[in-house]
């Protein structure tokens, strides 16, 4: 199930600019710039539409922000998880590193902080950083069109296995990223996320 | 003028009896004939001369010249439901014949629903409208939706069949009543109106604003009242049948006697339809192929002038069969489903009339509807669902009606009911017991004015008690010009689906639970450790109120020409604690458990208006109009904190503002229709074209914020046209075509319009054929 993950915008593009004040100082601002994952498959379980019991297990996908790109097993350097709309971070239950995650409520692009209110999670017993279910987390499932649409104005937001913040919009979850109202969910295939994101490298909680 | 009678009609008769004078003979040989616009005699008519004297018509409408006039003598011809006419005695030496003319808009037609006593829709102090036979087998419709959908101020939406939309509320909250008894039978919340036939109807009464105030639960937005015909002729046997497109095809017979007071008529439908594909690309047709079958048969016996005995009785069947794509490991499956349902009802009643005073009504209502659906695999037969529903239900309601004096009518009823239902997806065998009680008074203060008020108390096992009162006045300012408003509560007790449900949705994991079984099935996921968190206080559990409302609606009738009338309501509801599912627990699956809870608090406001001129003997243009505003109220708070989002078409997230809130999915802001009749008399041809437009409407959420705030989740405005042509022979048989949808107007997003039709049928009446 290695599918392939197109990369995308992968330049950090790096400006440099000089502020100009009396003591002459030179600051290297870094302008971050949001990195868009496409077609990250990450199919579900297989499952017996009568009796429920799952047929055939399927393997989580591990992510890595940092690296910008699949890792192979769960014993690697990740931070988040895919498989069917669950998402997992990379500490508790899930794994064994350091990644949290929380749901934020606002607009990614206006988002120039996470805010301090917001209690990062690892996936515990008592439920994972991202909930599941349609509602509860990234997603809402309208079970009349079958159709699984990101929730517009939440925001994921992560703490890599490294230490640093990373900010998420899930922009679909079906291939090749298709506008809502033509997604047919029985031609269009599911479980292929889209995703920006945007990574604070120096350890700091501003984006 | 008397408005309110309970042996209506004769009353006024007796009343003028009294100055009655003796006919005299001298002008037996000049007879004269009272006759109505389409040539048929008008039996009820009196004629009326001098100080309140008068004579009736015999029993074909015909009446003598009296020795008491002279040429010159005016008369005045009077019979309800028509225009009065004045005539000359001069002139009915010449021409021997009068014709009246029914009242326009049909004012004139006696209802029951609003009141449950007979009134006349002209003075009724709340807004309710008449269709007759006439105004029925113009639509060309086979089934109660195609007549529906013609009307101001409803729409047909699809939803689990086809479902009626009142004042911007859903089927859920309309209560359809056949001859004055409910017809039970929902799925998910919507009454099919494909399941009643109308070449048996004699009028549909259309009641708005809600109605518990004597209908108790579900007479929310208002009342459609279905009155199936009486037998009126000595012998009669009628066979009609229609042709039309998608191999659909209707017949109806009808055998019926009226002798030595014993009345019967027996009904037989068969309908069949080879349904349609809108979408060919997807396994299954749009319209599923189906068969039904209505048996119905109406017994009345008047064993003297004190009482009265009926018996009603209906039977239907409905056998589809259609196919569906099962998306199973990523691989599309064709699967063969096999629907029924099945219903019937039996309704008898008992009149007793101890004096002109009272009637005392006694009235049984048993009704049994169930369903079955089976979903197989085409490939190897293996069952993949069996779902199976059978509820019955049973009332038995007792009614007096006093008038105390002429301007005071008295109504108390009393009634209690047993339900049970039993399911595929409910335990056991589940009951609900109810009583109720309701008084209502008909009241006419003074000449101009007239007021209907009442209150009704139910009793339910399972939500409580539930008052309904509900005031209604009109006063008149002349004859031309009359306002009406009205004021009431109207409530819908939580259905078995919400209290009951218990369903496991196997392949996605979720569990929902009605509100009676949720602290169980909460308890017992717990023991199997499958409860990851339960999301809100289990004490909160299972108390399911009933949804209910306030509503006003106000307008007025102007009818400054016998031609003319113009006919307005404003109408606003305000609904709380609607039932909404909501998450009860998080699972261990990652999928949630669902219940229903009291959540949405909702408006629908709006105005209906309706112009009818007619022009000449044998043409008529009306025009309607009806302006919907809804909101959900909840939405809008979300909305004023900030905290909904949308997506613009370059994927960028900003917050929905007021502005782009469109209100509820499926209420179209602008509807309207226009029709031109024309009906010849002499030739019997008669035509009805008719404009239906339907405005654009919010057909569901395209951009995942689940309320309707984007351009994209607007389906457009459809305008159809519908034209039925007919031409009736003098002996009774009437030839009939036409088509619907002229201009193939298509939406995908509306499943219940296939495009152009067209129709072709005929009536055969036998004992007008050969007397």
């Amino acid at each position: 199930m290695k599918n392939s993950i197109k990369y995308v915008c992968l330049s950090l593009a790096v400006a440099m600019s000089v502020a100009c004040n009396d003591d002459a100082e030179v600051h290297p601002v870094v302008e971050l710039e949001a990195v868009t994952v496409e077609n990250l498959a990450a199919p579900n379980d297989v499952i017996d539409r009568t009796t429920g019991t799952v047929t055939e297990e399927r393997p989580f996908q591990y992510f890595s922000f940092e690296s910008n790109g699949l890792v192979g097993s769960v014993e690697a350097d990740w931070d988040v998880a895919f498989k069917g709309t669950t998402i997992l971070v990379n500490s508790g239950i899930s794994g064994p590193g350091e990644a949290k995650g929380a749901v934020v409520q606002g607009i990614f692009d206006e988002m120039e902080q996470i805010p301090a209110s917001i209690n990062l999670q690892s996936d515990g017993e008592n439920g994972l950083a991202i909930p599941t279910g349609s509602g509860n987390g990234w997603y809402n499932y309208n079970p009349a069109t079958n159709i699984v649409s990101p929730i517009p104005g939440r925001v994921l937001v992560f703490q890599t296995n490294r230490g640093n913040m990373v900010k998420v919009e899930i922009l679909s979850y079906y291939k090749n990223n298709p506008p809502l109202s033509s997604v047919d969910p029985m031609a269009s295939p599911s479980a292929h996320y889209t995703f920006r994101y945007v990574l604070q490298p120096d350890g700091s909680n501003t984006f | 003028m008397i408005r309110f009678n309970l042996n209506k009609g004769s009353v006024i008769i007796t009343g003028l009896l009294m100055f009655f004078t003796c006919e005299l003979y001298g002008n037996e040989n000049h007879i004269v004939h009272v006759l109505d616009s389409k040539g048929k005699p008008i039996i009820h008519a009196l004629v009326i001369w001098g100080e309140n004297q008068a004579i009736g018509v015999d029993g074909s409408g015909y009446f003598h010249l009296s020795e008491a006039w002279d040429e010159n003598t005016k008369i005045e011809i009077h019979a309800m439901g028509y225009d009065s006419q004045t005539v000359i005695v001069r002139d009915l030496i010449k021409k021997s014949v009068v014709v009246l003319q029914e009242k326009i808009g049909q004012l004139g037609e006696v209802v029951v629903a609003a009141t449950r006593t007979d009134r006349s829709v002209e003075n009724l102090p709340m807004p309710v409208t008449v269709i007759s036979q006439e105004k029925i087998r113009e639509t060309g419709g086979m089934r109660l939706s195609d007549v529906l959908r013609e009307q101001t101020g409803l729409q047909v939406v699809a939803n689990h069949g086809a479902g009626l939309q009142m004042q911007g509320l859903s089927s859920d909250y309309i209560l359809i009543l056949l001859d004055g008894e409910p017809l039970i039978g929902r799925t998910a919340g919507t009454f099919d109106l494909d399941r009643l036939a109308v070449s048996n109807i004699e009028r549909i009464e259309i009641l708005r604003g809600p109605s518990s105030a004597i209908y108790g639960s579900e007479a929310m937005a208002g009342i459609i009242n279905i009155i199936t015909k009486n037998s009126t002729e000595k012998r009669s046997a009628t066979i009609e049948s229609r042709f039309r497109s998608f191999q659909t095809f209707d017949l109806s017979t009808e055998v019926g006697f009226n002798e030595n007071d014993w009345q019967a008529l027996a009904y037989y439908n068969r309908f069949s339809t080879a349904g349609y594909d809108l979408n060919p690309e997807v396994i299954g047709r749009t319209q599923t192929p189906y068969t039904a079958h209505t048996g119905q048969l109406k017994m009345g016996k008047k064993f003297s002038d004190h009482w009265d005995a009926r018996i009603f009785t209906r039977t239907y069947t409905e056998d589809a069969e259609n196919t569906l794509g099962i998306m199973q490991d990523g691989l599309i499956q064709t699967g063969r489903m096999e629907g029924n349902r099945r219903d019937f009802n039996l309704n008898p009643t008992l009149q007793f009339r101890p004096n002109d005073q009272w009637l005392l009504t006694l009235r049984g209502m048993s009704s049994v509807f169930q369903t079955r659906s089976r979903t197989e695999f085409m490939e190897d037969g293996s069952l993949l669902d069996l779902q199976e529903f059978r509820q019955f239900y049973h009332r038995t309601e007792f009614q007096s009606d006093y008038q105390f004096n002429p301007n005071n009518l008295f109504t108390l009823g009393a009634g209690h009911l047993i339900e049970t239902v039993e399911a595929t997806r409910y335990n056991d065998l589940n009951r609900f017991d109810a009583a109720y009680l309701f008084i209502q008074h008909q009241w006419e203060p003074q000449e101009k004015w007239n007021m209907v008020s009442g209150i009704r108390a139910d009793l339910h096992s399972q939500y409580g008690g539930r008052l309904s009162p509900k005031v209604s006045a009109l006063y008149t300012f002349s004859d031309a010009f009359s306002w009406q408003a009205s004021v009431g509560a109207g409530f819908k007790a939580p259905d078995f689906r919400q209290l009951l449900l218990n369903f496991n949705n196997a392949s996605a994991g979720y569990y929902v639970f009605g509100a009676n079984l949720v602290q169980e099935g909460i308890s017992r996921l717990q023991e199997q450790g499958l409860v990851n968190q339960v999301l809100l206080d289990p004490s909160g559990f299972g108390t399911l109120e009933a949804e209910h409302s306030w509503a006003l609606n106000t307008g007025f009738r102007w009818n400054p020409s016998k031609d003319f009338l113009v006919q307005a309501n404003l109408f606003r509801n305000q609904i709380s604690n609607l039932i909404e599912t909501a998450p009860v627990a998080r699972l261990t699956s990652g999928q949630n458990a669902f219940s229903y809870f009291n959540v949405a608090r909702v408006v629908t406001q709006g105005a209906e208006v309706d112009v009818t001129h007619r022009l000449g003997a044998a043409f008529q243009v009306s025009l309607g109009y009806m302006f919907l505003d809804t909101r959900d109220l909840d939405v809008l708070d979300r909305i004023d904190q900030g905290t909904i989002f949308k997506r613009d078409e370059s994927n960028r997230t900003r917050r929905v503002t007021r502005s782009d809130y469109g209100g509820l999915f499926n209420r179209s802001r602008h509807s309207g229709n226009i029709k031109l009749n024309y009906s010849e008399v002499n030739t019997g041809i008669s035509l009805a074209l008719r404009g239906i437009y339907r405005g654009t409407f919010g057909f569901g959420d395209v951009n995942g914020n689940l309320i309707l705030d984007d351009p994209s989740e607007y389906a457009p405005g459809i305008l159809s046209w519908n034209l039925t042509l007919s031409k009736t022979f003098q002996n009774g048989i009437l030839l009939e075509t036409g088509g619907l949808n002229l201009t193939n107007q298509m939406n995908i997003h509306d499943p219940l319009n296939p495009g152009r039709t067209f129709f072709a049928g005929m009536r055969l009446p036998f004992h007008q054929m050969f007397p």
